[in-house]
C-alpha cells in the first residue's frame, strides 16, 4: 500500500501516458456529460465524476471494428488478407469497480473458454488497469446486489481509494507495484487497511438511502429466472415495454454479442467489420429458413436477463452477469432497466 | 476524446447523441444524457447510425449521363452543365422547372434552395419530398392559432394529464416519443390510442380504441359532438378566447349518434368515457402523424376543434402535436421550401414580406405562386422540363412514369440512391457530419450540428455548393460558412430572428418562436403570447366511411408509419437497422397483406400462403401474414414493399390521398 498527495494523484496518468493510450472519465464541456475516453491531455481525468455514461467496453470491444481486410483476386485465386490491428497498449484511468467487474465478464467470454478470441485479445493484451474505489454511491448503482463494488477486489494493477486530502494506492500485480516505486510514492502504514474498510463500509451504508427497493432481491430473482417458475404475463408486461433499440446491451459492461459484416470498399478491398449487436433485435436470432427461436420480443428480453442473472451464467463466467451499474436503466425508453425488472419480478413472487 | 457532441438526423425527434470518430472515420455512437429531448435515449435507428455515417456507398463525384450511362465529370463542367440546362428552360418560362427540397437537408441548405429557386431559376415551383401531410398540419394550426408548428413540447409531455395518440405507431416513427409518453402515461398520465390496429403504444395504453379504417372523421366528430351535448366544452374558454363556435357546433348537427358505433366499429360507451376524460383533464395533448401518410386537413381540423371545444388549446402542456416523421420536415417548411411560403411561413403574396426578401436578396422572389413538384406530376396536363431533386425518398417513385418524360433531371444528394437512374448530372454533397447545419425538429427545436470530419476530396457543402450554382447562373453569393446563410435567414424570418450559432452553440438547441419577445426560445404555444381568438377551423360536414360490400367485403389499409422506414434509402445503407427492418420483408419475398387470426381462417390460408387480392380497379398477388394487430374485415399493406404492391397502389391514387386514413375495398382469394 502506497499513498499519493490528491493534487498528484494524476501524476499516475501521466506516467501511463509515456507508453499506453489512456483512457479514463472527462466530462464533455459542451453537454456536461462523463465519458469514459481517450484522454487527449492525462490531467483532464475526472476521479471524482460520476460514473461514466460510456462504460469502458468500447476501448477492449470496440462498438465497431475493421478487425482485418482481404482483397480476393479472381484469377489467381489467391486471397490476401491482411490483419489491421496493432495497437498500443492502453491504460484504463480511475476505473469504476463494477466495469471491472463487467470487463473481466469478456474476459471470460473472449478469452476463457475453448476459443481464444484473437481481435480481442489484441485490445485487451497489457492493458494496464486503475480502479477507483467509489467512497459514495451515485443515484442508478446497486454494485452492493450483485458484489461488484463499492471497491475492487481483484484485477487491477492499481487500484486508488481516496481518503481525505489523499489517496490510497493499492498494488494488484506487479506492474502496479513497479509503477508505485517509480513515482516514489511514500508507503502506508498498517492503519490504512482499516481506514479504508472504513470508507468502503460508509459507502455501503450510504445504499440504504436509495436502493432499499433492489437490495438482497437479486439472489431471489436469480432464483425465479434459474428454475424458470416467473409467469408468462410477467414476461409479456416487460416485453410490452420494450422498444427493440438495443441500449441496454450497448450500455452494459459485460454484454458481448457481436455481428460480423463484409463490406466492401471502392478500391476492391473487403473489410470484415465486427460490431455490437443486440438481443433485443428481432433479426439477431432469426435463423436460416426463417425460424427465429425467439421471435416475441417477451421472449428475447427474458433472453436478455438469463443472461444477467441465472446460476446457469454465473457458474460459466463466476460471477451474475450484471455488475449493477445501472445505465440500462438511464437508457431505457421502456421502463424496464435491470432493477425495475428484478421488482417487477419479485412483486409477483410476494403476491 | 474521441466523442462528440451532435443531434441524430433519421426522424423528426431530433435525440441527442455522441459520435465516435477516430482517423477521420465514424466508429460509433452513444446516447446524451443531458439533452432535453432524448435524455440518455435512442432508438434503434439511433443506436445504428454510425453504420450509416460510415459506408462507402456514398456519392462522391459529379456524374453526367452520356449515351445511357453515368459518367464521371469535373465539378466544374457538371456544375455548368446543370446551370446551362436549368437556365434554358427556365429562361423558356419558369414554370418549366421546378425544385424538389429535401426534408433531411439542413436549414442553410434548403434555405440556399430555396433561394437558387425564386432568384436564379426565378420559379416558385418548390416543394418538399413527403410533405403533403405535414402542410396540411401548419395550414389549420396557422389557421386556428397563427403558429404553424407543435403546440406543446416534448418537455410538457410528463406534465400533461391526458395523451391522445391518434392514428400513429409512435413507438416505431418517433420512438424516443413515445417513450416519453409511455414515461408519462406511468407517471400518472391517462393515455388514450386510437388506431386500426394495435399497436404497442395501444397495447400501453388506459384506453385502446380500434376504429374501422376510415372512420378517422367520424370519431373526432362524434368526440366533439359528445362534449358538446354533455355539457363537457370548456364555455367561459370558448367565448373570452375563441371564434367560429357556432359554425362548429352546427356542422356536428348532421352527425347521428345512431351509427357511429357502426361506421366506427367503437361503441358510445367507449367514446363517451374518452371524451369524459379529455374535458375532466387540467391538460391534454394530443399526438397525430404528418409526411407521407399523415392525416389529411379534415381531419386534423376535427381534432384541432375537438381540443379547442375542451379548452385545450393555448394552456399550459396542452395543444395538438403533429409528429414529424423526418429530422428536418418542419425546417424544410421554415425555410420556405413551399410554392406559396417565403421562410417563417411568411406568404408569398404578402407584398411587404416579399419586398424585405427583395431588398436583402437585390431580387424580387416572382409574385405569382408556384405549384408544388408532386403537385405538377400529378396533373395530367402538368408540364415539367427540368426537375432538381435533393435527397429524395421513395415518394417520387410513384412518378417513375412521368419523370421519363421530363428532359432534364438533376440529383443533389450524399448517399448512394436508387433516384440517380432518373437523373441527368449527379452532383455529390458533404454529408450532415461534414458541415456545420441547424435542423428543427418536430417540437420547433433549432439545433446545430457541427462538422466532425472532411469531406472526401471535391466534394462540396451544401452551402457551398449552391452558391457555386447560383454563381454559374449568374447571381454573385458570398457566404463564408453556412452560418453566414443562418445570419440571412434569422434577418429575414421573424420567428427565426434572434436564433444565432453562438447561442445554438451553448444550448441543447432553441425552439421558435425566437424573436425580441422570446429570446431565448418557445417552449409551447399559449394564449398570452397572440392578441387574437383562436379560430375553430371550417370543416366539412360529410361522414361517410367507406362501406364494405358483399363483392369487396375487406376494407385494406395502406402504407401506416411503422413500414415508413423500409422504404428509406437510408435504412438500406446499414447493417443491422437494415436486417431489422427486413426481418419481416425478407420472409415474404412477395410483399404481404395482413390479414386477422379469423379471417385467414375463413378463409383457409396459413401464414405465407399465397392469395389473390381484387379491388374495382386491380388486382394482385401476395402473400398473407396472419397478424393479431390488425381487426376481422380489414387488411393492411405497407406501401411500397414491392414493385407489385406498388403497381397495384398506383391506381389508386384517389384513395391514397387520405394519406393515413386511406382505405380500397378489397375482395381476398385463396388460390
Amino acid at each position: 500500500m502506497y499513498l499519493i498527495k490528491k493534487s498528484e494523484v494524476l501524476n499516475i496518468a501521466r506516467e501511463l501516458a509515456k507508453d499506453h493510450l489512456v483512457y479514463g472519465p472527462v466530462t464533455d464541456e459542451a453537454t456536461g456529460q462523463v465519458l469514459f475516453d481517450s484522454l487527449d491531455d492525462p490531467g483532464k481525468a475526472d476521479l471524482g465524476a460520476p460514473i461514466p455514461t460510456i462504460p469502458p467496453k468500447n476501448v477492449v470491444f470496440p462498438q465497431m471494428e475493421c478487425i482485418y481486410s482481404y482483397r480476393y483476386d479472381k484469377n489467381s485465386r489467391a486471397v490476401d488478407i491482411r490483419q489491421v490491428n496493432a495497437v498500443k497498449p492502453k491504460a484504463l484511468f480511475g476505473l469504476r469497480s463494477c466495469d471491472l467487474e463487467g470487463m473481466r465478464i469478456l474476459d471470460r467470454f473472449f478469452l476463457g473458454q475453448e476459443f481464444v478470441d484473437d481481435f480481442y485479445l489484441n485490445n485487451r493484451k497489457k492493458t494496464f488497469i486503475v480502479t477507483n474505489t467509489c467512497i459514495a454511491p451515485f443515484a442508478q448503482c446497486f454494485c452492493v446486489c450483485t458484489d461488484s463494488g463499492p471497491s475492487a477486489k481483484e484485477g487491477f494493477d492499481l487500484n486508488l481509494t481516496e481518503l481525505g486530502d489523499e489517496y490510497l494506492v493499492e498494488a494488484g500485480s506487479d506492474r502496479g507495484k513497479a509503477l508505485a516505486e517509480k513515482l516514489g510514492l511514500a508507503k502506508a502504514d498498517g492503519s490504512y487497511a482499516a481506514k479504508k474498510t472504513a470508507a468502503v463500509d460508509r459507502a455501503m451504508d450510504l445504499f440504504t438511502g436509495f436502493a432499499v427497493e433492489n437490495k438482497a432481491w437479486v439472489s431471489r430473482v436469480t432464483n425465479r429466472v434459474t428454475t424458470g417458475f416467473i409467469k408468462e404475463d410477467v414476461w409479456e408486461y416487460i416485453g410490452d415495454q420494450c422498444f427493440e433499440c438495443g441500449a441496454c446491451t450497448f450500455v452494459c459492461p459485460s454484454c458481448s454479442c457481436f455481428n460480423i459484416e463484409d463490406v466492401n470498399k471502392n478500391d476492391g478491398s473487403t473489410e470484415r467489420l465486427r460490431s455490437w449487436d443486440s438481443c433485443s433485435y428481432e433479426g439477431y436470432s432469426k435463423m436460416a429458413g426463417d425460424h427465429n427461436p425467439r421471435k416475441p420480443v417477451e421472449d428475447r428480453r427474458n433472453k436478455r436477463f438469463f443472461c444477467k442473472l441465472s446460476y446457469s451464467q454465473s457458474k460459466k463466467y463466476l460471477r451474475p452477469g450484471c455488475v449493477g451499474c445501472g445505465r440500462c436503466a438511464w437508457v431505457c425508453p421502456g421502463d424496464i432497466g435491470l432493477p425495475n425488472v428484478v421488482t417487477y419480478i419479485r412483486r409477483e413472487t410476494t403476491k | 476524446m474521441n466523442y462528440k457532441p451532435g443531434i441524430c438526423t433519421f426522424c423528426g425527434n431530433g435525440c441527442g447523441h455522441f459520435l465516435r470518430i477516430t482517423d477521420g472515420g465514424v466508429g460509433g455512437v452513444f446516447a446524451s444524457r443531458n439533452h432535453p429531448v432524448s435524455q440518455g435515449r435512442l432508438c434503434v435507428r439511433g443506436w445504428n447510425i454510425h453504420e450509416l455515417l460510415s459506408t462507402n456507398r456514398r456519392i462522391l463525384e459529379p456524374m453526367v449521363r452520356r449515351n445511357g450511362t453515368l459518367e464521371k465529370v469535373s465539378t466544374d463542367e457538371a456544375l455548368s452543365l446543370s446551370m446551362e440546362r436549368l437556365m434554358k428552360y427556365a429562361g423558356e418560362s419558369p414554370d418549366l422547372v421546378a425544385v424538389l427540397a429535401s426534408p433531411r437537408a439542413s436549414n442553410e441548405e434548403t434555405y440556399l434552395l430555396m433561394k437558387l429557386a425564386r432568384t436564379v431559376l426565378k420559379t416558385n415551383n418548390i416543394g418538399v419530398d413527403s410533405d403533403s401531410g405535414h402542410r396540411s398540419s401548419m395550414d389549420v394550426l396557422h389557421a386556428g392559432t397563427g403558429f404553424p408548428g407543435m403546440l406543446g413540447s416534448v418537455k410538457g409531455i410528463t406534465k400533461t394529464e391526458f395523451i391522445l395518440v391518434f392514428d400513429i405507431d409512435i413507438t416505431k416513427q418517433n420512438p424516443i416519443l413515445g417513450s416519453e409518453i409511455h414515461r408519462a402515461r406511468r407517471g400518472g398520465a391517462t393515455l388514450v390510442t386510437v388506431d386500426s390496429r394495435e399497436t404497442q403504444i395501444a397495447r400501453l395504453s388506459d384506453t385502446f380504441v380500434r376504429t374501422k379504417p376510415g372512420s378517422n372523421k367520424v370519431i373526432l366528430g362524434a368526440l366533439a359532438k359528445i362534449l358538446i351535448d354533455e355539457n363537457l366544452v370548456d364555455s367561459a374558454f370558448i367565448q373570452r378566447h375563441t371564434a367560429g363556435f357556432e359554425g362548429f357546433a352546427n356542422l356536428l348537427g348532421s352527425l347521428s349518434y345512431d351509427d357511429i358505433a357502426a361506421k366506427t366499429g367503437v361503441g358510445l360507451d367507449d367514446l363517451r368515457d374518452i371524451a369524459r376524460k379529455l374535458a375532466g383533464a387540467k391538460s391534454a395533448m394530443a399526438f397525430y402523424p404528418t409526411g407521407v401518410s399523415g392525416l389529411d386537413s379534415d381531419m386534423i381540423g376535427y381534432l384541432f376543434n375537438l381540443f379547442l371545444l375542451a379548452g385545450k388549446i393555448g394552456c399550459e402542456n396542452s395543444g395538438i402535436n403533429p409528429v414529424t416523421g423526418l429530422n428536418n420536415l418542419q425546417g424544410a417548411f421554415d425555410m420556405g421550401a413551399a410554392p406559396d411560403l417565403l421562410t417563417g411561413f411568411q406568404p408569398l403574396g404578402d407584398s411587404k414580406a416579399a419586398a424585405k426578401f427583395g431588398d436583402v436578396w437585390g431580387v424580387n422572389p416572382p409574385a405569382k405562386a408556384g405549384k408544388a413538384p408532386y403537385a405538377i406530376l400529378d396533373d395530367p396536363a402538368g408540364k415539367l422540363k427540368a426537375i432538381v431533386v435533393m435527397d429524395h425518398d421513395e415518394g417520387i417513385v410513384r412518378y417513375a412514369e412521368k419523370l421519363k418524360s421530363v428532359d432534364f433531371i438533376v440529383y443533389i444528394g450524399a448517399f448512394e440512391n436508387p433516384f440517380t437512374e432518373f437523373a441527368h448530372v449527379v452532383l455529390p454533397v458533404a454529408s450532415y457530419i461534414e458541415t456545420d447545419g441547424t435542423y428543427t425538429n418536430t417540437e420547433r427545436r433549432i439545433q446545430l450540428s457541427r462538422k466532425k470530419t472532411e469531406p472526401a476530396s471535391g466534394v462540396l457543402p451544401g452551402w457551398k455548393l449552391f452558391s457555386a450554382m447560383a454563381g454559374k447562373g449568374g447571381a454573385k453569393w458570398d457566404y463564408s460558412s453556412a452560418e453566414d446563410v443562418m445570419k440571412e435567414i434569422s434577418k429575414l424570418t421573424p420567428i427565426y430572428s434572434k436564433v444565432n450559432y453562438a447561442k445554438l452553440e451553448k444550448s441543447f438547441g432553441i425552439q421558435w418562436p425566437c424573436d425580441e419577445a422570446n429570446p431565448d426560445g418557445t417552449e409551447s404555444f399559449s394564449l398570452g403570447s397572440v392578441n387574437r381568438a383562436l379560430n375553430f377551423v371550417t370543416l366539412r360536414g360529410s361522414y361517410d366511411v367507406p362501406a364494405a360490400s358483399k363483392e369487396y367485403p375487406w376494407q385494406l389499409m395502406v402504407g401506416k408509419a411503422q413500414h415508413y422506414w423500409h422504404q428509406n434509402n437510408l435504412m438500406k445503407i446499414t447493417k443491422i437497422p437494415l436486417r431489422e427492418y427486413n426481418a419481416t420483408l425478407l420472409m415474404y419475398t412477395q410483399g404481404f397483406i395482413e390479414i386477422s387470426v379469423a379471417d385467414a381462417k375463413s378463409l383457409q390460408v396459413r401464414d405465407k400462403w399465397p392469395v389473390k387480392v381484387t379491388s374495382a380497379q386491380g388486382t394482385m398477388n401476395v402473400s398473407v401474414k396472419v397478424s393479431e394487430e390488425v381487426g376481422d374485415g380489414t387488411a393492411y399493406v405497407p406501401y411500397f414493399v414491392q414493385d407489385m404492391i406498388t403497381k397495384f397502389l398506383l391506381v389508386h391514387d384517389e384513395a391514397l390521398k387520405y394519406g393515413e386514413d386511406a382505405t380500397i375495398p378489397v375482395r381476398i382469394e385463396k388460390v
